[in-house]
């Protein structure tokens, strides 16, 4: 159509791209053409006549036959300009939906968008002008969680009770309460005291100097958020703060009474609680036992974790008391100072729970005492699949107790018992207990005076094991062959 | 402080096993660092050992000296070396050597499990290069996965042993420091003590200097005290001072682990990304390689293949060159032969056209001469078309008059059907009349012969009367000719006949059930007082043959169980009454409730219930004599079903026919009877016991339930009436002509002629007599006149009196 025209400039070179540029038009533009030049001549005022003819011209880069755009552009356009007085979103067509979205800024308020805007996109851009790093898939794939619950967990982390205003929460939590599953929080900041006296050598030792000050060095209360939150899931707290490098006081992790209540009595309430973690909060006995009153018979509740804490064979008995009283999964009670008793009161609990799968008692000291206690319930347990008994000290009369736990045990699928004296004998014990064995999976033993034979003996065991594992889960029909193949395997190597 | 030196030991005992004994820094030692570097070095060592022993394997044969024997203690060092280092510079040896091994497996396993699994091996070789690779791959990279986590977690098993250790070392200080304050605070109490009894000693001195040597010695101890707490709190101080340094060391060595960690993650990580990309690159390569070979092979096979085709396509083409030639032969020949057979048939064909052709003329003459025939004949034919044309007109219209008088026949055919239905409709309705009409004649006849009846009787009990009173008169005059004309005695004759009254046999005919139980009733009564009753009996049972003693005592029984048909009122009534009238009585009653009326009723009850025993016993107890009476019963059972079936069968016939009827069911009642009779004599004596009271009324229903029907049935046949008998009518009136036998006619006859002739004389003599009166009266009339005559006056007149003449009689 336009070629009477360029062959009157007389320049193949131009023709040819201007065929090109053709092609990349719209088809719509060509029957359109004699409109928007039509339109441009009063606009470009005094332009060359013959340029307005062209589509392309070559000497000059910023030349555009600018076109008129479709009444629905303009009106996203509009839209998006003024989405923050008057959001339209619902009512549009889905491909405007998304050019809409598209063109949205990640910095509209809060209260604009959290509960109108569903699509992902337009999330996943606001986390990534906030955050360089984004896991998505730790949120459970959904960019808006993620969002709200890094902005929540953001908020809270650098909550200062009596300084920062509450509201800033709890204005939030309208907005977020039905998209936040979890609240992980690695530090609560204790309020700030202005008038900070002089410290001295003195003071900084002593854990009774809080006393005078408790009622002040408590932490924000997540009661009100906690209720306010349907779907919440998932609590992981930290009460201390972070980065505190040299200027380390231990009032800055002081887990106090109060909050330890307020927890507790928070969720006890929270009745969709699946996973609670409060760990490295300094939380001894008395304060996992109102927490785990609260805990007790909580419909939901799986997993439990009090790693890194002060918790000593009360606490555990506790926890035990829990094992009996709910559905727990997973229980972990690393770095605590339990005991003899308290192993063997969670060893009482674990002879006849049926729904607790993994047990961790790492860093503890429970010794022989609670290690055979352990492993006795271990030979009733049907349930167990996960151990994890590192740096407990134990040695070699557990080691024995466990290699007959070995023949007997079906479910356990992994084991650790790094970091103990279990010595050259009981490593011998525990081989022969390993040959005896199918299930076992994961068998640690590192730095467990184990002679290098059986160490490696055992790693070969353990191999079979997972081969057979993997045959088993890979084809289940063939089980029966590929025990054989595995057996010969065995036998081969 | 530092377990290492015990723990070096440890170490060498386990660094003994690896070939080259490491010098220097052990991996046991508390210091991460020093582990690490440790470690290093091992992992370097076991490089080179590793990398010195592999040039051996491959110069060796695989199953022999392969490095995996279990003896070779090495392995696992060998295996976790390059793992451990993450450096795979080495792994394509590495998987070399790997392939031998399993490859030497394959080998053996075959040969162990046998033929069996030849397919599945097959299959298996086919895949086992890329296959092989895979599972190379897999497991290499999962113990390299397995090693580099162990790898990583090192380093928190580390931090947890040295936390461990920490943890003791710090409860033994923490217990040697709190005795160290234990013992501080009981030597400084004890100075305390001292000091504080010294101030009692003190306030007792009263000299000054005294005091003031006591203070001093006081404020030394004082000084004393205080510098000792003073030492242990600058001691606690430095100790605080040394945790402090501690803890920055540390923090600093946290750092430092944690940066381990990363790099050792980090090395992991890209460690791991290269193998896998390596492990890919190689099982691609495998791939590759089989896919090459695989290639080849099927381009050898391929080729194999076109070549084959090829010697087989020339061979097919040399055949097929022959073919063509012997073909060409055969055509040849064939076109030769085809030729001469050509000419022949030419010329044959030729002459063939030339017979044709004269016949082809002679066919036109004959056609022409049938053309001429024909049109000869189409004349004709035209003609007799005309003809016929006009034959069809009258045809037709002959047609329309015969339609039309069918027509009038149709109309007079309905009408007359009409008028023969309105004829047999006033036919059936003569005709119902007329069976009206037959009906009420029959009803008159009936009528008049019930009248012809009572007439007849009454004619009859008239002339008997007449007769009797002639015979009695007869018999009186036979008396006075006897006594007076004879004087002889006079002895009266039989006169048996003239007892009887009425038409003769008319008593016998029908007799109500009730005179039959008074009979029967009686009969017993009698019978036991003598046995004379056997004449009733006789009379009674003749048709029925049954025991009157049975039926008596059925009927008894019956009396005494179906009391309750009879009205209260009645029994009450019957209570003073004696016994045998009192069950007439109660029987009469049972029977009209029963609804039996005649005598034949009252026999039929008696066989029923002499029928259900005998069924009854042939059902309890079966003897063979008894099945034979059962079977026997059966028939008599069916007999009389048929029977009553029969009956109304015959009922609907015309009443000429109920003659016949009556004489049929009479032989079979006679038939019956025997039978059953029999049968009631046989078992008379077990009769009535056998009959337990309580079937009673079962047997009772069952024979109103059977009773009702036939009675129904019989209802028209009462109406019937009982043709006479006259055959003793004659007799009996010839009898009564008899009556006055002929010696005494005879007698009367000489009677009578001596009568005769008595009266005869005497009829004279009365006629004298007479005579003789009317002589006497003319005489006396003679006499009057002649007086007359003589007393007249004109005698007097007359000139001779007659007087005078005549002597006049003088009276």
């Amino acid at each position: 159509m336009q070629d009477p025209m360029t062959l009157g400039s007389s320049q193949s070179s131009v023709s040819t791209q201007e065929r090109h540029s053709a092609a990349d038009q719209p088809l719509p533009s060509t029957p359109q053409a004699s409109k928007p030049l039509a339109m441009t001549l009063p606009a470009k005022s005094k332009a060359p006549n013959f340029r307005r003819m062209r589509r392309v011209i070559a000497e000059d880069a910023e030349w555009t036959l600018a076109i008129v755009p479709l009444l629905t552009e303009l009106c996203i356009q509009h839209i998006v300009r003024n989405f923050h007085n008057n959001p339209i979103l619902k009512q549009l067509l889905p491909e405007h939906q998304q050019k809409v979205l598209s063109h949205l800024s990640p910095d509209l308020p809060l209260a604009v968008t959290a509960n109108l805007i569903d699509h992902e996109s337009y999330w996943q851009r606001c986390c990534m002008q906030r955050w360089p790093v984004c896991h998505v898939a730790k949120h459970g794939g959904s960019w808006k969680r993620m969002f709200f619950e890094r902005y929540l967990e953001s908020l809270l982390k650098h909550f200062i009770p009596g300084t920062t205003d509450p509201a800033v929460i709890l204005d939030l939590l309208p907005l977020c309460r039905n998209y936040v599953r979890r609240i992980q929080v690695d530090q609560f900041l204790p309020p700030v005291r202005l008038p900070l006296p002089p410290r001295t050598g003195d003071q900084s030792d002593s854990g009774s100097e809080g006393e005078t000050e408790e009622p002040v060095m408590d932490h924000y209360q997540l009661g009100e958020l906690v209720a306010g939150l349907s779907h919440l899931e998932e609590l992981d707290l930290v009460y201390g703060v972070k980065d505190c490098g040299m200027n380390f006081e231990w009032n800055l992790f002081l887990f106090t009474y109060h909050d330890c209540q307020s927890l507790a009595a928070t969720i006890k309430v929270c009745h969709t609680l699946k996973i609670f973690r409060l760990t490295r909060s300094r939380v001894d006995d008395d304060k996992a036992r109102i927490l785990i009153r609260g805990l007790l018979d909580h419909p939901v509740l799986e997993e439990l974790d009090l790693s890194h804490n002060l918790i000593g064979d009360r606490g555990a008995r506790g926890a035990a008391k829990l094992l009996m009283h709910s559905r727990l999964r997973v229980l972990n009670l690393a770095n605590n100072q339990i005991r003899g008793p308290g192993a063997q009161a969670l060893a009482h609990a674990l002879a006849h729970n049926t729904s607790l799968t993994s047990l961790n008692l790492r860093l503890n000291y429970i010794e022989d005492e609670g290690g055979q206690a352990i492993a006795h319930a271990l030979q009733t347990n049907k349930c167990l699949t996960t151990l994890h008994l590192g740096s407990n000290e134990l040695s070699e009369p557990t080691a024995t107790l466990l290699s007959q736990v070995f023949t007997i045990n079906t479910t356990l699928t992994s084991l650790n018992l790094s970091c103990n004296h279990i010595g050259q004998d009981g490593g011998k014990q525990l081989l022969e207990g390993i040959l005896d064995n199918k299930t076992l999976l994961e068998f640690d033993l590192r730095l467990s005076d184990i002679a290098q034979e059986s160490e490696y003996l055992i790693g070969q065991a353990l191999c079979a094991n997972r081969e057979a594992a993997r045959q088993r889960v890979l084809n289940p029909s063939h089980f029966i062959s590929s025990i054989t193949a595995s057996s010969l395997e065995n036998s081969m190597g | 402080m530092n377990p290492s030196v015990s723990l070096g030991v440890l170490e060498q005992n386990a660094e003994e096993h690896v070939s080259t004994p490491i010098l220097g820094p052990s991996i046991y030692s508390d210091n991460p660092q020093e582990r690490i570097q440790a470690r290093r070095l091992r992992i370097a060592a076991r490089l080179e050992a590793r990398r010195r022993l592999h040039v051996a394997p491959r110069l060796l044969t695989p199953p022999d000296h392969s490095p995996w024997s279990p003896g070779f203690l090495q392995c696992p060092l060998l295996l976790q070396a390059p793992l451990r280092t993450g450096s795979f510079l080495c792994q394509p040896e590495w998987s070399n050597s790997l392939e031998l091994p399993s490859l030497g497996r394959v080998c053996q396993t075959r040969e162990a499990l046998g033929e069996y699994l030849d397919g599945k091996k097959e299959s298996e070789e086919e895949q086992s290069k890329s296959y092989k690779q895979k599972e190379e791959s897999r497991l290499k990279l999962a113990k390299l996965l397995l090693c580099g986590t162990e790898l990583v977690t090192n380093v928190q098993v580390a931090v947890d042993t040295r936390e461990v250790h920490r943890r003791v070392e710090e409860e033994e200080i923490k217990r040697q420091r709190i005795e160290k304050l234990e013992n501080e605070v009981k030597t400084s109490q004890d100075k305390f003590d001292e000091i504080t009894s010294k101030w009692e000693e003190g306030k007792q001195k009263r000299i000054p200097q005294d005091l003031w040597e006591v203070l001093n010695t006081q404020q030394l101890h004082c000084a004393g005290l205080i510098e000792d707490k003073n030492k242990l709190i600058s001691e606690l101080q430095q100790e605080l001072k040394i945790k402090d340094d501690q803890y920055v060391k540390d923090l600093k060595k946290q750092s430092d682990d944690i940066c381990l960690l990363l790099e050792r993650m980090e090395d992991q990580v890209k460690g791991m990304t290269k193998s896998f990309r390596q492990e890919l690159q190689h099982i691609e390569k495998a791939f590759e390689v089989e896919r090459q070979e695989l290639l080849s092979s099927n381009k050898k096979k391929w080729e194999r293949a076109l070549q084959a085709h090829n010697a087989k396509e020339l061979e097919y083409l040399i055949n097929r060159l022959k073919k063509v030639e012997d073909y060409e032969k055969q055509l040849n020949r064939q076109s030769i032969w085809d030729c001469e057979e050509h000419n022949m048939i030419k010329v044959k064909l030729e002459q063939d056209v030339q017979i044709l052709e004269q016949q082809l003329q002679q066919m036109k003459a004959i056609h022409q001469l049938n053309r001429e025939k024909l049109e000869y004949n189409f004349q004709v034919l035209k003609k007799r078309d005309e003809e016929n044309t006009v034959i069809k007109s009258q045809q037709k219209r002959k047609i329309n008059r015969l339609h039309d008088i069918l027509n009038n026949l149709r109309s007079k055919y309905a009408r007359q059907v009409k008028q023969f239905q309105e004829e047999n409709q006033a036919l059936a309705s003569d005709y119902r009349r007329l069976v009206m009409q037959f009906k009420e004649l029959q009803k008159a006849k009936r009528h008049f012969a019930v009248t012809d009846d009572e007439k007849f009787q009454e004619i009859w009990l008239m002339n008997e009367e007449e007769a009797k009173a002639l015979i009695g008169r007869a018999f009186d005059v036979d008396k006075i000719i006897h006594t007076h004309h004879l004087g002889l005695p006079w002895t009266a004759p039989d006169t048996s006949l003239l007892r009887n009254v009425g038409p003769l046999s008319q008593k016998r005919q029908r007799k109500s059930a009730a005179q039959v139980l008074e009979e029967v009733l009686l009969g017993a009564e009698e019978e036991g007082a003598e046995e004379a009753v056997s004449e009733a009996e006789s009379y009674l049972d003749l048709p029925k043959q049954i025991s009157a003693k049975t039926t008596r005592k059925i009927l008894m029984l019956l009396c005494d169980e179906s009391g309750f048909l009879i009205e209260s009122k009645l029994m009450s009534l019957l209570l003073p009454l004696e016994t045998s009238e009192c069950y007439l009585l109660r029987l009469d009653a049972i029977f009209s409730a029963l609804g039996i009326e005649s005598e034949e009723d009252l026999y039929k009850l008696v066989h029923f219930f002499l029928k259900y025993r005998a069924h009854h016993l042939s059902s309890s107890q079966i003897a063979p004599s008894d099945q034979v009476n059962a079977e026997r019963l059966s028939t008599v059972s069916f007999m009389e079903q048929t029977s009553v079936v029969s009956v109304p069968e015959h009922l609907s016939l015309t009443s000429a026919s109920e003659e016949e009827l009556a004489e049929q069911t009479a032989p079979e009642g006679e038939a019956e009877s025997p039978v059953e009779g029999e049968q009631a004599e046989r078992e008379s004596p077990l009769s009535p016991k056998l009959i337990h009271p309580n079937d009673v009324l079962k047997v009772l229903e069952a024979f109103v339930m059977g009773l009702r029907k036939p009675r129904d049935a019989r209802a028209p046949r009462k109406m019937r009436k009982e043709e006479r008998d006259d055959s003793e009518d004659s007799k009996y009136w010839r009898a009564l002509t008899t009556v006055i036998p002929s010696s005494k006619q005879n007698l009367w006859d000489a009677l009578y002629t001596a009568l005769e002739k008595y009266h005869l004389v005497l009829t004279q003599r009365a006629k004298l007599l007479l005579e003789n009166e009317s002589l006497e009266k003319q005489n006396t009339e003679l006499q009057q006149l002649l007086r007359q005559y003589l007393n007249a006056q004109i005698n007097s007149e007359l000139q001779v009196p007659p007087t005078q003449v005549f002597r006049v009689p003088t009276k």
